[in-house]
Parts: C-alpha cells; sequence; structure tokens
C-alpha cells in the first residue's frame, strides 16, 4: 500500500478543494492543461476496457440478461485472464485456484467492466472546460464523490501498471532526470494520488 | 452431557464451518491508505478504528481477512472490492475447521 510521499509530496500541487460533500458543492480547481492530462488518461482507459466487452452492445441490470450475454459471448469455454497487464490487475482473478478463476470471471467480468466504464465515464462527463477561457482554472464539481475515487484510482492503477511503479516508486521518482520523457507521466501518477488523497480528506 | 450429544455438535459445527468462506484483500503498491480505510468503512460499515485496523494489517501482513460468510456473499464482496480497485480473493475458511 501507499504511503503519503513524504514533504515533497506537500509541496506538489493538488488541487485546491472548495465546499463540502456534504452540503453538495464540492469543487476542485483543475487549469486547462490538468483538464487535458484527465480527459486524455479517462478516454485511453475506456478505450482499454472496452476491448471484449460482450456486454457492450446490450447493457442490462437485470441477472438473467447479463448471464444470457457472457454465455452468449462464450459458449464453449470460460473466459481467460485478459492479456493486458492493465486489464489483469483492474480485472483481477476473485480466486486464486485458477479453475473457480475462470468459472467466477465468465459471470462477472462483463458486469465489473461496465461498472468501470460507468465511473469513467461520469468522470468524463464532470471535466468541462470554463466558458470564460480567461480564467485560469476551472471549478470542477465533485457531485458523487465515490465515483470520482474510483475512477482517479482506476487511472492511478493503469498508470502505474504501465510505469511499473512500486513501493519504492516515488524515490526512483525523486532520482529520475528531467530530460527522461517518463518522468512527466510519473509525475501525473503522483499528482492522482494527491488529488485522491486529498478527495477522502475532505469527505 | 451424552455421547450422543456431543457427536451431533459436532457434526453440526462441521457442517457450518464447511459453508463458511472469506474474502481476503492483498497488499499493493499503488491503493492510497486512506482510500483503503474509505472502501472499508463504505462497503462493510466498519468504524474508523477497524477500518484503519484492517488497513494496517494489509499493509504489514500483505493482506487481511475482512469479510466471512457464504461463498455467494463473499463472492458479492469480492466483486465490490475489486470495483473499487483493490485485490481481493475468496476463498474457504481453513482455520475454522474442526
Amino acid at each position: 500500500m501507499n504511503m503519503v510521499y513524504g514533504q515533497h509530496y506537500k509541496e506538489m500541487i493538488m488541487g485546491e478543494f472548495k465546499g463540502t460533500a456534504a452540503s453538495g458543492d464540492l469543487s476542485v480547481a483543475l487549469s486547462n492543461d490538468e483538464l487535458h492530462i484527465l480527459i486524455n488518461l479517462v478516454e485511453q482507459l475506456l478505450e482499454l476496457l472496452g476491448e471484449r466487452n460482450f456486454t457492450h452492445h446490450y447493457q442490462s441490470d437485470d441477472p438473467f440478461a447479463q448471464l444470457m450475454a457472457a454465455t452468449l459471448g462464450n459458449i464453449q469455454s470460460p473466459i481467460e485472464q485478459p492479456d493486458d497487464p492493465v486489464l489483469r490487475r483492474l480485472l483481477p482473478n476473485g480466486y486464486a485456484d485458477p479453475e473457480s478463476a475462470a468459472e467466477f470471471r465468465k459471470y462477472t467480468e462483463g458486469s465489473l467492466r461496465t461498472l468501470k466504464q460507468k465511473h469513467l465515464l461520469y468522470l468524463r462527463e464532470q471535466l468541462v472546460f470554463p466558458v470564460d477561457h480567461e480564467l485560469p482554472k476551472a471549478d470542477i464539481l465533485i457531485t458523487d464523490p465515490t465515483q470520482w475515487l474510483i475512477a482517479i484510482n482506476d487511472l492511478r492503477i493503469a498508470l502505474a501498471v504501465r510505469l511499473e511503479i512500486d513501493e519504492d516508486g516515488y524515490k526512483k521518482y525523486e532520482l529520475m532526470s528531467d530530460s527522461d520523457p517518463q518522468k512527466h507521466l510519473h509525475a501525473v501518477y503522483y499528482w492522482l494520488g494527491g488529488i485522491q488523497e486529498n478527495l477522502i480528506s475532505h469527505l | 452431557m451424552s455421547s450422543q450429544t456431543q457427536v451431533e455438535e459436532t457434526l453440526d459445527l462441521s457442517k457450518f464451518f464447511d459453508n463458511l468462506w472469506v474474502t481476503i484483500v492483498w497488499d499493493d503498491p499503488v491503493n492510497l491508505m486512506n482510500y483503503v480505510t474509505y472502501v472499508f468503512i463504505k462497503l462493510f460499515g466498519f468504524s474508523k478504528e477497524k477500518a484503519h485496523e484492517l488497513m494496517m494489517q494489509v499493509h504489514t501482513d500483505g493482506k487481511a481477512v475482512v469479510s466471512s460468510g457464504t461463498r455467494e456473499e463473499m463472492e458479492r464482496a469480492v466483486q465490490q472490492l475489486h470495483e473499487h480497485g483493490l485485490w481481493a480473493t475468496l476463498q474457504r475458511d481453513d482455520h475454522g475447521r474442526v
């Protein structure tokens, strides 16, 4: 699990929050650049999650319809774990035993993908550029903090898998050369962690 | 207590424990400590202290049992934990065996 990253972490810009969740006016101020980064990440992850999604064309809350979709989408065999390491982490096995894991995945992976897409789509809809372009930052309203947290967390998981961030990630980030093209992506990862941490403290 | 009663109790207990499953949350390098605590409170209704204690157990031991019940209940819990981005699995509760 990730510890608070220490003093340096506090010095990073972590989003300026206003209002409270209880009064329904909680918001975070994001610059145009920050909005661009966030929108880009959300759309990329939505695209990745859209692959092999057999409930994509027929979404329903009805368990029988879901079972039918899962069965029709996969008549012969249980579903294998996804190949992409990001999807493997976002849609993990529910059992250590491979046989039970495959059976569990057969009936649950479709709805898990749908839920993750739903949270990311919610976040995408919230990320609106300010009408007044002269404004340095836009106040983005956080109407559903839980969906925000889940979506931001999934973005952090996806980045961490791609960047191979482990427990010593922050130390490695600090030692990275400014000319390293990956350094910016690491910075985005820690920035998102700051927003997430800060958002929870406002709930 | 008659020996007959003794046998029946043992049988009942073993049947009970066979039906007991647990949900385990595993440590990972991404999830923030306060987020994991938040998820435990939200999904399982734990007090802040209990949620923090379990979160610390995941962090220091690498895993913690966060819930127990029927297989169906634990499958539901695992699905919810996965929705929230936590790494969780379910298994039969071996510690409860008589």
